[in-house]
């Protein structure tokens, strides 16, 4: 034991290794603890990239099928590759990966390969992959372990045939039909994926509609239209197991309506019904870090576990399993560690799915405000009726803004359309700031854009009309 | 003689800043007529931005398609080398600005303006005269606006006619010339040139100015000018276009250096746009004119009680979202609201690839202003998104007051950005500092990201470079 650290992140994803960068910038002595051998965490290696390097390099079969005709232009049958495309994917993640490196070299991060451990509040011990051990001392310990697939009893996965996202991200093949067990955000996406390059998709869910938690209404325009793409979906249906004993996959499942039962043949099945944070080996029971009922890490809103100079931050603790909220997490509690105030603004987080057409969402959603008692007014645009959207091909979906009845105060904003992703930012600004659906009614925003479309929704919340529809 | 109307609110020109002004003001309950020479939708729907973008947005198909038809493409999906039929895009795109126009249409009846369609004159302060179909209409109006937009400038020496072309006819050719000259390194002909340049045109842009869109600075259009040598167009800068050679196929133009003539099929002349008054009567009014645009206040009141003028018809910058605001702000202030141009922030945009946004002060013109500023930059080489988009080049600049950290302008260069530069202005309405938009989450992975990047930057250290 020669140093110590004023703090070791353990697990090097978005949450781990921005956090420890930030630390570092800050002045403080820091070292990151990563077991799988690369930096960037689920996201970098197996999540938000490369599914996004996939969903990018599919877009154009999309494109050539859906547009192609209409615009005057003839390609021709399209051909996949899959082997190329993997390849390129792979490249993709390896310079996002280096990057990292180069970065933690770069802020003086030291980059600790091996599986950690908490052998008691201040002391991480490491094992290597070699079976070698050290143990950094460490004023404070930052838990960044991420989170895994959760499984589902009777799905045997085997990450060939039975695969979770991380499989679905590298078949050597395109499936002819494949089942996705879940509507989830990463069952679509991969779900979308696959459909463009050719396989028959079928999503089999348990709830009644599709990606829980979303706005009611862009739920169901947001099945809609993934069924137009030849999506097909059961929903209400549990899944009791998969049967990989013969030639075909079978999926069993069981309509909750009726409890009649039936199954479904597949090449391939993707389990994808949600994450589950994960802290094996950490050693936490007998550190005595409190887990919630959810088996999540407990936090006091700031990062700080019940123990003393333990933190957590990420997937591994409560809230949107999303790479941008780990990474504020990080942040935050780097600056904390550092004298200042760190915070993190939960009501401010932005979600995105990366479909066609994407989906995005910031703040309450409708559902949420009625529970609440709220009164709020509901302003909507579609983008059938925006100028952009008709040059790029691309009208499908639409805006709706959630304003308080009596402040104008922007509450929630729910869109399904083109670079909702991009385009949502805007908003997210104008949360922080508390802004009013009257703000973005009155900022001028460039002609032509998609972006039009979301002031449009706020006029029709601040004013009761949109000029365009 | 058709019978004489009357109406609260008259507005002549249904382009963005007229038909908007009409459509709020309908909504507001002001008895308003609207008059249009040709079609609802002005040059911005009829042969503008929304044109415009559909050429760009089919000629950036073709050229994926292109790309994918390469041995060496990365991606894995491959077609046979793609056909264009072009006869086939103008129809489709014709489609576009149709539904659009009727819209248009149809929003103004719902709002309950009154469509005249003809040509209109004014006789005085308060009366105007309409040509139409049916003979002339007077229109008495409390309140007339003058939204009549902008036409292309002709150079003298290179009449519009024949292989001679504007920005008008360049929407609406049946087939990619072969070789296109374009006159104009702004953003409508580079625009267009490139969508050419991605259909199979060989294409030469003359401008005589040292650099292409000399109105952004040239960190921004670097990576634009880098991308045109990419595609094959040549750029001949800090020359000057001269004349048609004297078999008119060619085009002579001249440099310090040398004199050279450019074999053309077509000569795209896209100098920029002047305002449009011919045969409006401005000489029977009493307002102040300001070079060749009308003189507005911040009410874009004009010298006489009573009438307003907006859009193109009051000058740079000549920007369809510029016409709407101001067509908005007018139909309210004739409605009785208090309003005034406050506008912290109009975007610019340029649909060239990559894409370029400026809002607000650009580094140079923030320090002319006398303040000390802070500028950082983020690169898209460092973002996730960009590289799985296969999109690196470009960056998002902030700019800021070095002493309070407020926000003077933001600009990027790089795929899409079109769709950030709303985020953009609206930092710069709220009045945000580096800070704010540091601490604002981005969704992971979005280009988007770059910006608080660039304002981490700014602040001192960014977190992934
Ligand atoms: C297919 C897919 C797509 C996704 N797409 C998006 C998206 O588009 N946008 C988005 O915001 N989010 C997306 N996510 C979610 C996102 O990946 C996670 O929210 C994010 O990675 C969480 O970051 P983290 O740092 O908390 O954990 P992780 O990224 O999971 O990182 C934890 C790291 O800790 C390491 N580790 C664990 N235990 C130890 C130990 N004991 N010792 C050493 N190292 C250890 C792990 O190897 C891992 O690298 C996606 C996820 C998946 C699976
Ligand atoms: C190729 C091209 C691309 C462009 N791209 C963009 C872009 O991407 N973004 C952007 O913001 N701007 C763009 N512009 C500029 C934009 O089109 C103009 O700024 C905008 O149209 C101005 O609106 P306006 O209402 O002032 O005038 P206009 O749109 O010019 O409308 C004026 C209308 O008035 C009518 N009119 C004129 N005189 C009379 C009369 N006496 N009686 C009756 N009617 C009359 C005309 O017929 C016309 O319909 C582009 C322009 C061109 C040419």
């Amino acid at each position: 034991m020669s140093e110590t650290y004023d703090v070791v992140f353990i697990g090097g994803g978005p949450g781990g290794y921005v956090g420890a960068i930030k630390a570092a910038q800050l002045g403080l002595k820091v070292a990151c603890v990563e077991g799988r051998g690369a930096l960037g965490g689920t996201c970098l290696n197996v999540g938000c990239i490369p599914s996004k390097a996939l969903l990018h390099a599919s877009h154009l079969a999309h494109e050539a099928e859906t547009n192609f005709a209409a615009m005057g232009l003839n390609a021709g049958p399209l051909s996949v590759d899959v082997a190329k495309m993997l390849g390129f994917k792979e490249s993709v993640i390896k310079s996002n990966t280096q990057g990292i490196e180069f970065l933690f070299k770069k802020n003086k991060v030291a980059y600790v390969k091996g599986w950690g451990s908490i052998a008691a509040p201040g002391s991480v011990k490491v094992k290597g992959e070699d079976g070698s051990e050290t143990t950094l001392a460490a004023k404070n310990i930052v838990i960044a372990t991420g989170s895994e697939s959760t499984p589902l009893k009777g799905v045997t996965v085997d990450e060939k045939r039975v695969v979770t996202s991380t499989g679905a991200l590298e078949l050597p093949a395109v499936p002819k039909r494949l089942v996705v067990i879940g509507a989830g955000v990463i069952g679509l996406e991969l779900g979308s994926v696959w459909k463009r390059l050719g396989s028959e998709v079928t999503v089999v869910e348990f709830l009644d509609h599709v990606t829980p938690g979303m706005d009611g209404e862009i739920q169901k325009q947001f099945q809609r239209s993934l069924e137009k793409q030849g999506i097909k979906f059961i929903l209400g249906a549990a899944v009791s197991g998969v049967d990989a004993s013969g030639a075909d996959l079978k999926v069993n499942y069981t309509l909750r309506k009726d409890s009649s039962t039936a199954s479904l043949d597949a090449d391939v099945v993707l389990l994808a019904v949600g994450r589950r944070p994960y802290v094996s080996g950490l050693g936490l029971e007998a550190v005595g870090v409190a887990l919630d009922e959810r088996g999540r890490v407990k936090t006091d809103g700031h990062g700080r576990t019940n123990v003393p100079g333990i933190w957590a931050i990420g997937d591994v603790i409560a809230g949107p399993m999303l790479a941008h909220k780990a990474e504020e997490e990080g942040v935050s509690v780097a600056e904390t560690l550092a004298g200042q105030k760190g915070h993190v603004n939960y009501d401010v987080i932005p979600g995105v799915i990366y479909t066609d057409p994407e989906v995005a969402t910031v703040g309450k959603t409708e559902e949420q405000l009625k529970q609440e008692g709220r009164a709020y007014k509901v302003g909507k645009f579609a983008y059938v009726a925006n100028g952009r959207a008709k040059a790029i091909l691309a009208t499908e979906g639409f805006v709706k803004v959630l304003a308080d009845a009596t402040t104008d105060r922007i509450l929630g904003v729910h869109i399904l359309g083109p670079q909702a992703g991009e385009t949502i930012h805007e908003y997210c600004v104008a949360m922080e700031f508390g802004a009013a659906a009257e703000d973005v009614a009155r900022t001028c925003h460039a002609h032509p854009t998609l972006s039009e479309a979301l002031r449009e929704a706020a006029m029709a919340a601040a004013f009761g009309k949109p000029i365009h529809s | 003689m058709l019978k004489p109307m009357s109406c609260k609110l008259l507005v002549i020109g249904a382009g963005p800043g007229g038909y908007v002004c009409a459509i709020r003001a309908g909504q507001l309950g002001i008895d308003t007529v609207v008059v249009e020479a040709l079609r609802p939708g002005g040059t911005c729907l009829n042969i503008g931005c929304i044109p415009s973008k559909a050429l760009i947005h089919a000629a950036e198909a073709f050229e994926a398609a292109k790309a994918a038809a390469e041995a060496n493409n990365p991606l894995g999906i491959s077609a046979s080398a793609p056909v264009l039929n072009l006869a086939k895009t103008v129809e489709w795109k014709d489609g576009i600005v149709a539904r659009l126009t009727g819209g248009v249409a149809g929003l103004m009846k719902k709002a309950g303006v009154k469509y005249v369609s003809g040509t209109a004159r004014f006789e005085n302060g308060e009366t105007v005269i309409v040509a139409t179909d049916m003979g002339e209409q007077e229109i008495h109006a409390e309140n007339i606006v003058i939204a009549t937009g902008s036409v292309p400038v002709e150079i003298p020496s290179l009449p519009f006619g024949d292989r001679i072309i504007s920005s008008k006819e360049a929407l609406k050719l049946s087939e990619p010339p072969e070789k296109l000259v374009v006159v104009g390194g702004g953003y409508i002909g580079l625009e267009l040139g490139t969508a050419y340049a991605k259909l199979g045109s060989q294409v030469t842009v003359v401008e005589a100015a040292p650099r292409i869109l000399p109105l952004y600075d040239a960190e921004l259009s670097a990576p634009v000018a880098r991308r045109l040598a990419k595609l094959g167009v040549e750029v001949l800068t800090s020359t000057k276009a001269l004349g048609l050679s004297p078999d008119g196929a060619s085009l002579r133009v001249e440099s310090e250096e040398t004199a050279r003539s450019l074999p053309a099929d077509k000569i795209l002349v896209a100098v920029g746009r002047k305002p449009h008054f011919e045969g409006l009567g401005l000489e029977e009014l009493a307002i102040d004119m300001e070079g060749r645009h009308i003189r507005v206040d911040d009410r874009c009141r004009t010298a006489m009680r009573g009438i307003y003028a907006i859009g193109d018809a009051t000058g740079e910058p000549m920007l369809a979202h510029r016409a709407m605001a101001q067509g908005e702000m007018v139909a309210e202030i004739v409605a009785g609201h208090k309003r005034a141009w406050d506008k912290q922030a109009i975007p610019a945009v340029c649909f060239t690839d990559p894409e370029i946004v400026s809002v607000g002060l650009g580094p140079e013109e923030a320090k002319a202003s006398g303040r000390e500023v802070k500028t950082a930059f983020f690169p898209f080489a460092a973002n996730g998104r960009a590289m799985t988009l296969q999109s690196e080049e470009g960056f998002v600049r902030v700019v800021a007051r070095a002493d309070n950290h407020l926000i003077l302008g933001i600009q990027a260069v790089g795929a899409g950005v079109s769709e950030l530069a709303s985020g953009f202005g609206l930092a710069l309405e709220m009045g945000a500092r580096l800070e704010d938009l540091a601490a604002t989450i981005h969704a992971h992975p979005t280009m988007g990201e770059a910006v608080p990047e660039a304002a981490l930057r700014a602040l001192g250290k960014a977190l992934h470079i």
